[in-house]
């Protein structure tokens, strides 16, 4: 049964993909449907199989030998992950009805466009919930270069130069990622001779250059994690993509760069070594650096879009943060790792539903406003900790961080969520400049109200080990809930101290722009070495044949002489005869 | 039992085909088609009845002497029957493939002789089991391939040509100079034979240095290894199928699976280790790899930004060579096939591009992802693979260098792999981009520099039918790899074989 629901899980978005290719093929453009009802239930097997129960499949003949399971950690991730892809499809439907619309007109370029992302849309689904259940690294780098690279058509999809610079940004860095994440996987498995993730966590824990091993794929996961310097691409693709597009880019695959660290690295082991300690250390720090400096830099965009990109990786930040102390406290990881899924769950879920709130404020529903911006601030506040599943995921990290005793990095993350507060406060603040009339259809408000019902609610349905969970005690609620207003009156103060620099903000991609001018100086002698060598070959190809010219000048020289030699044969030989003659006669004399 | 007839066989299919093509006139297309078709089709299950008989742990040997002291052997051995299989399965995709791309040109007759001539050198290749009958089967690929290079018979055709020879020929002129060094030191040495040449190791160890030296270097212009590469990117004017040939059946083949018989078979690895020539072998491979990419970002036309590809990827089966150990061993036989099911695959799509838009400048190949989808979806896949990336088959190989890099303590060869990841990601993504994610022609912009409507569906059937099959197997061969009877489970009994004695 579970062997036939996976099947299906995996089988499903090919279907899909198949059919939507027919149907383009068949139906004229005028009545072309891009979004059917089978392309929005892409998700469903993989949300069904979520909830199927524990299972392990074991495929030989699959690539180098193929390992699958669902276990603890990879049902609740399926599950949260299936659950943001499945709405951010039905929001898509809506979202992009109009230019459905214009595609039917016979507008080509809406066309393509469309049908391109009606295509690519569930292969990317494809590679998130194969990186999901996969436990051998094959299987696991499949379905996250699958996911990394169909995405791109998610992200450079209305095709305007905005959107190729962000495509192009996410494109490269990707690039760069998957090099260091083979690099590190080749190493690490060549090492341990292992193909399953099993092997690679025991191996890196034992290998003696663990921490460079840990420290290559960290940062190689790190680029779809957001880690603080690999970031750049987020808030240049963020505001450019559509708007389900970026939910499921924050929500659900930058969730998969989380799940390859804590797929890889040896987190909560005992013999955890004295340099993967430090590792976990450096990790640790880069990790609140990200928190606390995304939540500074964000709070001076303009796009509402772009703030909540560095708002996630704020948030990355944090859960970096906490995947590390499973290297720096290996003692805390299995009461923490819980907390960590359920907020990363929540943060898919609230993050998915503020994009997905971007395109309710762009076409505005005819509800009393207040009821609107209440509702598109309730994920945000859900997220700064302050309500719903926000306060119960905050207080599953701290609990274990309570009992283990490391209070500072719980005041820290407090400060950080203040951060979090901030930028959801900003976002809500450019929502509002940049409001529009023009009322979305159901599929988009319905889509975007379950997304944020289900945030509030995750605990309730996340599928995590029972018993792991729990509300907070009445006590710790002010503890958990202060952030909130805190950050809400910094962005205040921040606002008001600021306006004098009116229209001036920082722009997005912040050290994108340095790394572009760094390659830019670096090409510079690089070209002129190319220039070098080519003039050095021409030199070389030009002395060559100067130096064949002079042979074949010598040779043609030989043989004009053979041939003056055959042209006076006779007399030659007649000489020759003389001189033996001469020769003769001299002897005899 | 000795089936001697099975090798004789399998060589003398080829070798009647290019006299009967030679015999019959040049209009007979039908009976010449049909001829060809037969002849690849008879190999392919020859090549299948060895594959079984190896399999089954028989080795059938035919031999008869020429001269004293020096014999002409044939013979079936694992590795030789991978290389056949290879060539006899790709040479019915590159036949089909030809007879649909060179309709209605003229001058087909000689076209089809050489063309059959040249695969029959390849079977003497696989199967020779001296470097006597090696040589002899070497140098008749050469010749008979330089027809092939200058079919088009242009003055860029026939300086094409002329090149090609200089360096074939010279080096051909540097293996004899090896193979006679060695026969005068050691006499007749089969590839089969158990004890190798460590005997001579102590008394001779310059000589056997040099011999190295002479037969690779002699072996490294057909492998197209940097500085000896030249030819290669100027036989692109060469007909589309011909460039399949030189890139994924024979030419290029011939020249790895020389190295791979002279240090596996003739040497045996732990005396080229002994001698260090292992090393020096990967770290050339290793130049060649990066410079490879590096030129081939530089181009702009299609065919020769793939031939510098295969430059860079080539050197990939040497560096595998150079990782002494079972890992390096499978990931380079592997890719020696994986790299020719990949590369066909291209070049096909690359000479169906030409055929029905008369693209060659990658900056013509805007939308074409359109006009021609499953062209383009069948360059995609050989692109991805190239990079590396799964479940295409070059992921395979790519991981079986990488963990025989570790294994072997060469850290340094991960970095190359990565950086060659890399390149070729920045050389071949760009392509793929323009396809999908560009307008063009086929979006009502501009004109395609010379469009035809070769047939019903997107192009001539002849040539889209090899290409779709070449793809498809390319890609089954990554994502079934554990297959009994895959690439990879075949290299791995090779290399077994090799390893364990």
């Amino acid at each position: 049964m579970m062997t036939m629901l996976l099947a299906l899980a995996l089988l499903w978005p090919l279907v899909v993909i198949g059919w939507t290719l027919w149907s383009a093929y068949l139906a004229p453009a005028a009545q072309q449907g891009y979004f059917s009802a089978l392309w929005l239930s892409a998700a469903w097997p993989a949300l069904l199989l979520a909830y199927g129960g524990e299972a392990q499949w074991t495929m030989d003949a699959w690539m180098l030998g193929g390992e699958w399971a669902l276990n603890s950690l990879s049902r609740p991730w399926l599950a949260f992950t299936a659950l943001l892809w499945g709405l951010a499809a039905i929001h898509a439907r809506g979202y992009f009805a109009a230019e459905q619309a214009k595609a039917q007109k016979g507008d080509q370029d809406a066309q393509r466009r469309l049908l391109r992302l009606a295509l690519l849309w569930p292969l990317t689904l494809l590679g998130n919930v194969l990186l999901i259940i996969a436990q051998d690294v094959a299987s696991f780098y499949l379905g996250f270069a699958l996911m990394t690279f169909a995405a791109y058509a998610l992200v450079v999809h209305s095709g305007t130069e905005e959107a190729r610079l962000g495509a192009k940004a996410y494109l490269m860095l990707a690039v760069v990622g998957e090099g260091l994440i083979i690099g590190g996987f080749l190493w690490a498995a060549g090492e341990a001779d292992t193909l399953t993730l099993q092997g690679l966590r025991e191996g890196i824990l034992v290998a003696e250059q663990g921490a460079w091993m840990a420290a290559l794929l960290c940062l190689g996961f790190g680029v779809k994690a957001g880690v603080i310097g690999l970031h750049v691409w987020l808030p240049l693709a963020h505001p450019v993509a559509p708007a389900p597009a970026s939910a499921v880019l924050s929500g659900a695959m930058i969730k998969a760069g989380l799940l390859g660290w804590i797929s890889v690295l040896p987190l909560g082991s005992e013999q955890v070594s004295a340099s993967l300690a430090q590792f976990g250390r450096i990790m640790l720090i880069a990790g609140l650096a990200a928190a606390f400096g995304a939540a500074l830099y964000g709070v001076f965009q303009r796009h509402p879009k772009a703030v909540l990109a560095y708002s996630s990786i704020s948030q990355m930040g944090m859960m970096t943060a906490l995947v590390a102390m499973g290297l720096v406290a290996p003692d805390v990881w299995p009461l923490l790792w819980p907390g960590l899924v359920l907020f990363a769950a929540h943060h898919a879920l609230a993050k998915g539903s503020l994009f997905l709130g971007t395109s309710i404020s762009e076409h505005l529903p005819r509800w009393p406003l207040p009821l609107v911006w209440a509702l598109l601030a309730l994920p945000g506040i859900s997220l700064s900790g302050a309500i719903g599943a926000g306060m119960i995921s905050k207080w599953g990290v701290k609990s274990p961080l309570y009992e283990m005793h490391h209070e500072s990095l719980i005041k820290l993350l407090s400060w950080a969520a203040v951060g979090t507060a901030a930028l959801v406060s900003v976002a809500l603040w450019r929502q509002w400049q940049q409001r529009h009339k023009g009322g979305s259809n159901r599929e988009q408000w319905g889509a975007w109200l379950v997304a944020m019902a289900a945030a509030l609610l995750t605990p309730l349905w996340l599928p995590l080990p029972a018993g792991s969970i729990e509300m907070p005690p009445l006590k710790e609620w002010l503890g958990i809930m202060w952030p909130f207003p805190v950050g809400g009156l910094f962005a205040g103060v921040g606002w008001l101290l600021t306006r004098p620099l009116k229209g001036k903000s920082l722009p997005a991609g912040d050290l994108w722009w340095l790394y572009a001018g760094m390659v830019d100086a670096a090409l510079v002698p690089i070209r002129r070495l190319g220039h070098y060598c080519a003039k050095l070959k021409a030199v070389s190809v030009a002395s060559a044949q100067k130096t064949e010219e002079i042979l074949m000048g010598h040779l043609t020289r030989l043989l004009s002489t053979e041939s003056w030699l055959r042209h006076h044969v006779s007399g030659l030989m007649m000489l020759l005869a003389l001189v033996l003659a001469a020769l003769i006669m001299w002897e005899g004399l | 039992m000795n089936a001697a007839w099975l090798p004789l066989t399998a060589l003398a299919t080829s070798l009647l085909v290019v006299v009967i093509i030679f015999a019959l006139p040049e209009d007979a297309r039908r009976l010449r088609t049909t001829i060809n078709l037969t002849a690849a089709v008879v190999k392919i299950i020859l090549v299948i009845l060895m594959v079984r008989r190896v399999a089954a742990g028989h080795e059938d040997i035919v031999s008869f002497q020429v001269i004293g002291g020096v014999d002409f052997v044939l013979r079936s051995d694992a590795l030789g029957v991978m290389f056949a299989g290879l060539s006899s399965l790709l040479w019915l995709c590159t036949t089909i493939y030809a007879i649909g791309y060179l309709e209605g040109s003229a001058n087909r007759k000689r076209f089809f002789g050489f063309f059959s001539l040249c695969v029959a050198s390849t079977i003497g290749i696989a199967l020779a089991d001296n470097l006597f009958t090696f040589l002899i089967f070497y140098e008749m690929l050469t010749l008979s391939t330089y027809p092939l290079v200058v079919h088009n018979g242009t003055q860029q055709a026939l300086d094409a040509g002329r090149v090609y020879l200089r360096y074939t020929l010279s080096a051909g002129v540097v293996l004899l100079l090896g193979t006679v060094l060695l026969y005068s030191l050691t006499g007749d040495q089969s590839f089969s034979s158990e004890e190798g040449l460590g005997d001579y190791l102590n008394d001779h160890r310059g000589l056997l240095t040099l011999i190295f030296a002479l037969l690779v270097g002699g072996l490294a212009v057909k492998t197209a290894m940097v500085p000896l590469h030249g030819w290669l990117p100027r036989a692109m004017v060469a007909p589309a199928p011909v460039s399949a040939l030189l890139h994924a059946v024979a030419v290029v083949k011939a020249g790895a699976f020389g190295i791979l018989r002279v240090v596996y078979d003739l040497f045996g690895i732990e005396l080229s280790v002994e001698l260090g020539v292992i090393t020096a072998l990967a770290v050339a491979a290793s130049f060649t790899i990066i410079y490879g990419s590096l030129r081939a970002i530089a181009q702009e036309e299609l065919k020769p930004r793939l031939a510098f590809s295969t430059v860079s990827q080539v050197s990939y089966v040497i560096l595998g060579i150079g990782l002494f150990g079972p890992f390096g061993t499978v990931g380079a036989l592997a890719h020696l096939l994986h790299q020719g099911l990949m590369k066909v695959t291209l070049f096909f799509c690359a000479g169906n591009y030409a055929e029905e838009l008369g693209i060659h400048r990658i900056d013509e190949m805007d939308g074409a992802g359109k006009r021609m989808p499953l062209t383009s979806i069948a360059f995609t896949i050989g692109a991805f693979g190239m990079i590396g990336l799964p479940p295409v088959a070059g992921f395979i190989t790519k991981w079986y260098l990488g963990v025989g890099a570790i294994q072997a303590e060469m850290y340094w060869v991960v970095a190359v792999l990565v950086a060659s990841s890399t390149l070729n990601a920045m050389y071949f993504l760009p392509i793929v981009h323009r396809l999908w994610f560009r307008s063009g022609p086929a979006h009502g912009k501009g004109n395609w520099p010379k469009e035809q409507r070769l047939g019903r569906f997107e192009t001539h059937s002849w040539l889209l039918l090899p290409m779709v099959f070449t793809a498809l197997v390319s890609l089954g061969a990554g994502l079934f790899a554990g297959l009994p009877f895959s690439p990879l489970d075949w290299t791995a009994r090779v290399a077994n074989g090799e390893y364990l004695p």
